[in-house]
């Protein structure tokens, strides 16, 4: 649908002729990065090594109002109301293909309204990996650091611009509103680009074969080779906070005297409280249950119910597991299990 | 640290026929990384290792919910203690644990070892970014001698070195059954970052610790890995009454940091693996050494020094200062 260059010191410009939507961007926080709505444009960060920004936040918020209520009153919706469009600038393509895990779960049977109204009123423009990082084994699980789907536009960073790949209707509109800032790229430049994708590629260290690994799942849920694999585990909930697939809530009413609301947070599939039931059994009881729940989940009952790996390959779970809890290493002892 | 000596130790404590299993570290998945190792025959311990690389605290696994599956032989021997390495932080962790009568002593078999000090995974990652292969440390003469894929690096220990070291008084074990190398002496009490915190005034404490608070995504690896974190029922997991509401703003966020802290004051052995494991980079130890320092200066009290001594909130003096109480 086009091809655009942006020069790299306008960016900041190109972000500020947005200002009629709500601008998601990476922004630098003391030592780590944030995701989040950007106010000031100086603390764009993009330098997206550090990875516990959390894109999915943006759709998907760690805590969220459903309703207020009060006892002399109906309840009253919240976060329902139409926003202004949004823009979620910066993310990379892995954690771009995650909306495409979350989608059909939000869809669902009961299609959720507070997702889907993010969701849909936003503009995903990603920054292509032309340096993929430590951890990173998208093309083991069907991505790609240069990959399309499901973006609006596609920067790539070349040595003084920013190459842009319109892929969408929406990114075009938005071209087409920062037309005096963007020109239209080169042969060269494309070719530049092409070259990036193709290294890049290559430049990913970790990869995993996936294959029969369901089918493995299916004969092993109560073998002990997951009390093993959990033993180091601390149950924390750094690998599921920070996984842009992981889309685990609970529901909570917070009251004070005659009024609240209910909320809906983030919850991880990782601590105890988890699966506790009210009786006080605990069908998980163990870290050995609860990992193999996070195993089975994104590598097989994912495939189970919407046919694709519940993984971008992204590698914030082992880059960020305090205790060498290594996704790919468990995954290879998997394979080898008899 | 002679290798060979921590394994023949680890050996000798496997061949005993009470002890259950071994929580030593061994190399990690990639690059810098180690990993705790949990091993049962004496087979194994060729994977144990100790280097400056090896920053987590196993103290921890000790309090966590479920033990490794015994093998029949062990069972049959009645297998009670569980033997691991500890640094000069992680007996504090033992002495605070076996004080609080959290886990009797006869149940353990500690190998100490004196510690020169860890090495942050974050500031060597960030220094020799992308590596997958396995790397090596030593320390040698004051230097980290690095070496990935045959490349040899020295960087000056101050560069890499955990803050947290940086401060420590105990790098000896203070407890253990048997201690492997030679003392180690630690630096002096020092709390002058404590100090510059405190003559900030209550508005610029107040908006640090928002803004550090505000950062917190609550996935309570803090509380996790802590190994005087080990109650069964945790205030902040109760649903009945809800104490810390799960919603994470910055109301409850300070709600749970500030409990966390109080729950760990004259219980905090320092260290550092709060702040080790967040991913958000919350200076936690901030905290956890202001709390240490008042408990030292009001009560001159130290955690962990001895596994008999009364604990400092299970005691009651008369000569106690009491001026803070309104």
């Amino acid at each position: 649908m086009g091809f655009f260059v942006l020069q790299k010191d306008k960016l900041n410009d190109f972000l500020a002729s947005l200002e009629e939507y709500e601008v998601w961007a990476p922004v630098q926080n003391g030592t780590t990065t944030l995701f989040e709505v950007i106010k000031d444009f100086q603390n764009l960060s993009l330098d997206l090594k550090h990875q516990v920004l959390i894109s999915k936040s943006a759709v998907f918020p760690q805590t969220e109002s459903l309703f207020t209520f009060d006892r002399n009153a109906h309840p009253q919706a919240t976060n329902l109301e139409k926003k202004k469009e949004t823009i979620i600038f910066g993310i990379r393509p892995c954690d771009a293909q995650s909306f495409q895990l979350l989608d059909p779960v939000f869809e669902g049977d009961i299609p959720d309204p507070y997702y889907l109204n993010r969701r849909n009123n936003a503009i995903l423009i990603g920054i292509a990996c032309s340096e993929p990082f430590l951890n990173c084994f998208c093309t083991s699980v069907g991505g790609n650091p240069f990959s399309k789907e499901p973006l609006d536009l596609l920067f790539t960073e070349l040595d003084s611009v920013f190459y842009i790949e319109v892929i969408t209707e929406k990114g075009k509109k938005i071209i087409d509103k920062t037309s005096t800032l963007c020109a239209p790229a080169s042969s060269d430049e494309r070719k530049q680009k092409e070259q990036m994708a193709h290294t890049s590629e290559s430049k990913i260290k970790r990869k995993i074969d996936l294959n029969h690994i369901p089918e493995k799942l299916t004969g092993i849920f109560e073998h002990p080779i997951w009390k093993k694999l959990a033993m180091k585990c601390i149950g924390c909930g750094i690998c599921t906070y920070t996984c842009p697939t992981c889309y685990c809530f609970d529901i909570q009413d917070e009251t004070r005297a005659r009024k609240g609301r209910r909320v809906r947070v983030w919850d991880s599939c990782m601590f105890t409280e988890y699966t506790l039931h009210a009786s006080g059994h605990n069908p998980r009881p163990t870290r050995g249950e609860r990992l193999r729940n996070r195993i089975y989940h994104k590598f097989k009952f994912n495939i189970d119910n919407f046919g694709v790996v519940g993984c971008v390959g992204c590698g914030r779970c082992i880059t960020l597991c305090p205790v060498n809890v290594d996704l790919i290493e468990n995954l290879s002892a998997i394979k080898e299990v008899e | 640290m002679n290798i060979q000596k921590l394994r023949d130790e680890a050996k000798r404590a496997l061949n005993r026929k009470e002890v259950k299993y071994l929580i030593g570290y061994q190399k990690g998945s990639y690059g810098f990384r180690v990993s705790p190792a949990f091993i049962e025959s004496k087979e194994e311990v060729d994977r144990l290792i100790f280097s400056p690389l090896c920053a987590l605290s196993l103290a921890n696994y000790l309090m966590l919910e479920e033990k490794l599956p015994q093998s029949e032989d062990k069972k049959k021997a009645k297998a009670t203690k569980i033997a691991l390495f500890a640094r000069g932080c992680d007996s504090r962790a033992l002495n605070q644990i076996i004080a609080e009568k959290g886990i009797p002593r006869d149940e353990l078999y500690i190998i100490g070892i004196p510690c020169k000090g860890v090495i942050d995974l974050k500031k060597i990652e960030a220094r020799f970014p992308g590596v997958v292969d396995f790397a090596e440390v030593v320390e040698k003469n004051g230097n980290y001698i690095v070496t990935i894929k045959e490349q040899i690096f020295e960087v000056p220990k101050e560069e890499l070195v955990a803050d947290t070291c940086k401060v420590c008084q105990y790098p000896t074990p203070l407890i253990y059954n048997k201690l492997i190398g030679d003392n180690v002496e630690g630096y002096p009490a020092n709390y002058d970052e404590i100090h510059s915190l405190e003559e900030k005034t209550l508005e610029e404490k107040w908006d640090f610790w928002q803004k550090e608070f505000d950062s917190c995504i609550r996935c309570y690896a803090c509380k996790n890995s802590c190994p005087l974190c080990y109650c069964e029922g945790c205030v902040l997991d109760k649903l009945t009454p809800q104490w810390v509401r799960r919603s994470v703003d910055s109301s409850e966020n300070l709600l749970f940091h500030i409990t966390r802290t109080f729950h760990l004051a004259g219980r905090c052995i320092s260290c550092g693996e709060c702040e080790r494991v967040c991913p958000m980079d919350i200076p936690l130890m901030k905290l956890n050494r202001k709390m240490e320092k008042e408990v030292k200066e009001l009560f001159n009290y130290e955690a962990g020094k001895d596994p008999v001594s009364q604990t400092l909130l299970t005691t009651f003096n008369l000569e106690d200062p009491e001026d803070f109480i309104l």
